[in-house]
C-alpha cells in the first residue's frame, strides 16, 4: 500500500518569459492558459490519486513569491460555487490558483522594468512549509498534522527563466537543505535555456531535470515523470536527465564560470578574466579578494 | 550525507544533553584537576558535577521530562518555548561580523587504544562510546567541511598505528572506523608517537590548508620514547593545531599540547558532554588575529587557488577510458580545461593538473561567509498598523493573542519574530530552521 505524498508546486510566473513563450515563431508555442490548464491536469491527478495527497502550490514573480494554494489552510473564504459537474477538490485549486494568480498578474501593472523573479524565496518557503509539516512542533500539537501521513516530500519546479547568477549561493543552501530533509527537487524546464543550478539541485537531491523538447506535449511529460513518488521511480525508470553542468557563479560579476580563481582563505570564486594569452596583465581582476578582503591576487 | 542525523542535531533542542549547555563553561572551568593521578578523576568529577552525584556512573539516568516544568495551566509550552529561546539567545550571542575561518582542513584524529579504553565509566565502555561518536564526527565533519580530509592514527601498545590514510570521502574514513575488532584496545598509549606519526602524514600539505590533530585521550600515562616538549615545539612550528578531548581527566601534558598550538581542550563528564565538547570542533576554527600581523596582502597563507568545475557525464554516454585509472567507463566528470574524463571530483587533473571541484562542494562552505541576520524579536502589537495574519514561510496562522507564558528575554509572546531586512515576520520554528539550516532569508530571498 502506497502512503500517501507530499508535493510542492514551484510556478515561475516571469510575465516577460511567458510572453515569449506564446510567440507564434516559436516552434512549439505554449501560452500561460494553455500552460496552467494542462498543469491544473497534472495537480487534480496528484489530489485523486490518494485522498491524503498534499499538495502546496508556491508562485514565483518578479520580484516577490507568493502561496497560491494550500491543502492545509483554506486561503480566501470564498467558497466556488459548485455545480453539478464539478468535483469540488479539484474545484478548490483551479479556482484558488488561477485567481491568485490572475489577481497578482493585475497588481503587476506597467513596470518600466521588471525585476526578477523570485525563485529563491518561493523555494526557501516550500522548504519551510515541508519542515513544518514533517517535524510538526508541539507548540501545534493538537492540529490534525499526523507527522506519518506526510510521506516522501517532493517539490517540483516549473521554470521559465534563466538562471539568475546572484541567486546561485542561495540555490546552493536550498539544496542542502534539502537534502537534510531528505526530499527531493524535480525540475521541468518548460521554456528557455537550460538552467545550471537547477541541474544541480535536481541531481544532487535525486530528482529528474527534464527539459521540455514537445512543449505542447506538457500534460504527458508531467503526468509521465513527475506524478510518481520517488519510491516508484526505481521501478518506473522515469527519465533523469543528460550531461549536468557543474559551473559556479563567479562573485564579482556573477558570470557563470568554469575555471574560476578561489580564494583559498574564503572560498569565494572570482572569475576567470581570460581575455588574452598574457595572464600576468588580465588575469587581474580584482587586487584583493572582493569577500574577505585578505587575499591579494598576485598571478 | 546522513540527512536523518543533521537534522536531528538541528531539532533536538528538546534532548537532556541540550539542557546541560549553560552549565557546561563554568563546569569546564572548576575542572581543572588538582592532585594525583589516582584520584585525579575522583577528584576532577567531583568538582564538575554537583556534590550529590561523584561518578557518572552513579549518576541515575538524567530523565528530560524531569527538568521540564510544567506551567499553571499544565501545559508545557512554557518549557518548549524556554529551550528554543536559549538556541536564540546562543546564536544571538555569536559575533555578527564575518571571521575569517579556515575551510581546506587537514585533520588527523588520534584515538586512544590503550587498555584504559575499555573502562566501562561510560556505557558501554569508553571505546565503543568513542567508536561510535567518531563516526557520527566524521559525518557531520565531511558535512560543515567538504574540502576537508581526515586521517586516523590509533595509540596502542606503545606504538602509533595508521588506521585510515588522509582522505576526503566521508565513506573512506568511515569504514576504517567501522571494524571493531581490528581496533581492539590493549597496552599502553604513546602520545608522542602518535603525534610523530600524525604530524609526518601532514607535513607535505600546502600552506592554504589547516592542520589539525584531535585526540582522543582515555589513559592517565603516556609511554613515549624521548621528551614529548620537543614533539610539541615541532608541532608549534609547524603551525598544527592539537585538541584534546580526555575521558578521564586532565593531565599537564594535553594541557598544554592545546594551549601551546591553540587548539581547545576538554575533559568528557558523561555521554552527553562528551559528545557535546567533540562536536564542539566540527565548525571550522576562526583564525587568530595573529596572521593579520603582517597587515592584508601581506598574508603569504591566502593566496587564489585555481579551480576548475566539471561536467558531469550521464550513465548513458558511451563509454571510454578515464584518466586516473584506463577504465572503461560510462559516467565521470571532464575537466574544463584539458576535457580529460576522470572518475571522481574532488581531484586534482592527471593531465594538466587543474584542481577540479564540483562548485556544489564549494558552495556548501558558504553560509560560514555569509550568515542570516538574526531576526528581531516582536514584543509588542501595539503600534502595528497591518499585521500579516500568517508566518511568512510557512503559512501557519500566528495566534492573535499573547502567550501567556512568562516573557523571557528572546521570545515573543506572539510567536513572531521579524527580519530586519524584509520586515517580514516569521514563526518560531522558521525562525531556527532559516538559521540553523537554509542560511537564507525566505523574504529577502537572499
Ligand atoms: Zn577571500
Ligand atoms: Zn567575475
Ligand atoms: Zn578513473
Ligand atoms: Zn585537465
Ligand atoms: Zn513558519
Ligand atoms: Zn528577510
Amino acid at each position: 500500500m502506497e502512503k500517501a505524498s507530499h508535493l510542492s508546486v514551484i510556478i515561475d510566473l516571469s510575465p516577460t518569459q511567458w510572453h515569449l513563450s506564446a510567440q507564434t515563431s516559436n516552434q512549439y508555442p505554449l501560452s500561460i492558459e494553455t500552460f496552467l490548464s494542462q498543469l491544473l491536469a497534472f495537480l487534480n491527478a496528484h489530489i485523486a490519486s490518494k485522498h491524503e495527497n498534499s499538495l502546496v502550490i508556491f508562485g514565483a514573480l518578479p520580484g516577490k513569491s507568493v502561496l497560491l494554494y494550500s491543502s492545509t489552510e483554506l486561503l480566501s473564504d470564498d467558497v466556488p460555487s459548485l455545480d453539478a459537474n464539478s468535483y469540488l477538490p479539484f474545484k478548490l485549486v483551479d479556482s484558488a490558483v488561477v485567481q491568485r494568480i490572475m489577481n497578482e498578474f493585475d497588481a503587476i501593472g506597467e513596470l518600466e522594468e521588471e525585476p526578477p523573479c523570485a525563485l529563491v524565496g518561493a523555494v526557501t518557503k516550500a522548504l519551510c512549509y515541508i519542515n513544518r509539516i514533517t517535524h510538526p512542533s508541539s507548540t501545534t500539537a493538537g492540529v490534525a498534522e499526523d507527522p506519518s501521513i506526510v510521506h516522501d516530500p517532493r517539490i517540483l519546479i516549473l521554470s521559465v527563466s534563466p538562471d539568475l547568477s546572484s541567486s546561485y549561493i542561495p540555490i546552493m543552501n536550498a539544496i542542502f537543505s534539502a537534502q537534510k530533509l531528505a526530499l527531493t527537487i524535480d525540475v521541468c524546464k518548460v521554456y528557455g535555456p537550460d538552467t545550471v543550478f537547477l541541474q544541480q539541485a535536481a541531481h544532487l537531491t535525486n530528482g529528474s531535470y527534464i527539459y521540455l523538447e514537445r512543449r505542447d506535449a506538457l500534460l504527458q511529460y508531467l503526468i509521465m515523470s513527475f506524478l510518481s513518488p520517488t519510491s516508484i521511480r526505481k521501478i518506473l525508470a522515469v527519465p533523469k536527465q543528460d550531461k549536468i553542468d557543474f559551473r559556479a557563479a563567479c562573485f564579482c560579476h556573477k558570470n557563470i564560470v568554469d575555471i574560476g580563481f578561489v580564494c583559498s582563505v574564503c572560498l569565494s570564486s572570482t572569475h576567470y578574466l581570460l581575455l588574452s594569452c598574457d595572464l600576468a596583465v588580465f588575469c587581474q581582476p580584482l587586487p584583493v579578494c572582493s569577500t574577505c578582503r585578505l587575499a591579494t591576487l598576485v598571478p | 550525507m546522513a540527512p536523518r542525523n543533521r537534522d536531528d542535531n538541528f531539532m533536538d533542542v528538546d534532548s537532556d544533553s541540550d539542557i546541560s549547555l549553560l552549565g557546561d563553561v563554568e563546569r569546564r572551568g572548576k575542572g581543572k584537576g588538582k592532585g594525583k593521578a589516582a584520584d585525579k578523576r575522583k577528584k576532577d568529577k567531583g568538582k564538575a558535577k554537583a556534590k550529590e552525584q561523584a561518578y557518572t556512573w552513579e549518576a541515575s539516568y538524567t530523565r528530560s521530562w524531569d527538568t521540564v516544568q510544567e506551567d499553571e495551566a499544565g501545559s508545557l509550552q512554557g518549557a518548549v518555548e524556554d529551550l528554543m529561546a536559549r538556541g536564540r539567545r546562543r546564536r544571538l550571542l555569536a559575533p555578527a561580523a564575518a571571521i575569517r575561518r579556515t575551510i581546506i582542513r587537514h585533520l588527523v584524529l588520534l584515538l586512544d587504544l590503550s587498555a584504559a579504553m575499555m573502562d566501562r565509566d561510560m556505557r558501554p565502555t569508553r571505546f565503543d562510546l568513542m567508536l561510535q561518536y567518531a563516526r557520527e564526527f566524521v559525518v557531520e565533519w565531511f558535512d560543515q567541511n567538504p574540502l576537508g580530509q581526515i586521517g586516523v592514527v590509533g595509540m596502542r601498545a606503545g606504538i602509533g598505528e595508521r588506521i585510515g590514510e588522509m582522505s576526503g570521502n566521508p565513506q573512506d574514513v568511515l569504514k576504517c572506523l567501522s571494524d571493531r575488532t581490528r581496533l581492539e584496545p590493549t597496552g599502553e598509549p604513546s602520545l608522542q608517537n602518535a603525534i610523530e606519526m600524525a604530524r609526518s602524514s601532514m607535513s607535505h600539505l600546502p600552506t592554504h590548508s589547516s592542520r589539525e590533530i584531535l585526540i582522543i585521550f582515555g589513559s592517565l600515562t603516556t609511554c613515549d620514547p624521548g621528551n614529548i616538549h620537543d614533539t610539541l615545539d615541532a608541532c608549534v612550528k609547524n603551525k598544527i593545531r592539537i585538541s584534546v578531548v580526555a575521558l578521564a581527566a586532565e593531565m599537564k601534558i594535553s594541557r598544554d599540547l592545546c594551549d601551546k598550538t591553540g587548539g581547545q581542550f576538554g575533559v568528557a563528564m558523561n555521554e552527553g558532554h562528551f559528545k557535546d565538547i567533540l562536536f564542539e570542533l566540527v565548525p571550522p576554527p576562526a583564525q587568530r588575529a595573529v596572521a593579520r600581523a603582517g597587515g592584508p596582502g601581506a598574508n603569504p597563507a591566502a593566496d587564489l587557488m585555481m579551480m576548475g568545475f566539471p561536467t558531469r557525464l550521464p550513465d548513458s554516454s558511451p563509454p571510454s577510458l578515464c584518466a586516473c585509472h584506463s577504465d572503461m567507463k560510462t559516467e565521470g566528470f571532464l575537466c574544463p580545461r584539458c576535457m580529460a574524463k576522470v572518475c571522481d571530483v574532488p581531484t586534482d587533473c592527471d593531465i594538466c593538473g587543474l584542481m577540479i571541484v564540483s562548485s556544489p562542494h564549494l558552495a556548501r562552505s558558504y553560509h560560514h561567509l555569509f550568515p542570516v541576520k538574526p531576526y528581531e524579536t516582536v514584543t509588542s502589537m501595539e503600534g502595528e498598523s497591518e499585521t500579516t495574519p500568517a508566518c511568512h514561510a510557512c503559512a501557519r496562522i500566528f495566534s492573535t493573542s499573547a502567550s501567556t507564558a512568562a516573557a523571557s528575554e528572546g521570545i515573543s509572546l506572539w510567536g513572531r519574530y521579524r527580519c530586519p531586512d524584509c520586515h517580514n515576520d516569521f514563526c518560531t520554528e522558521c525562525d531556527v530552521f532559516v538559521h540553523d539550516v537554509i542560511h537564507c532569508c525566505p523574504g529577502c530571498g537572499k
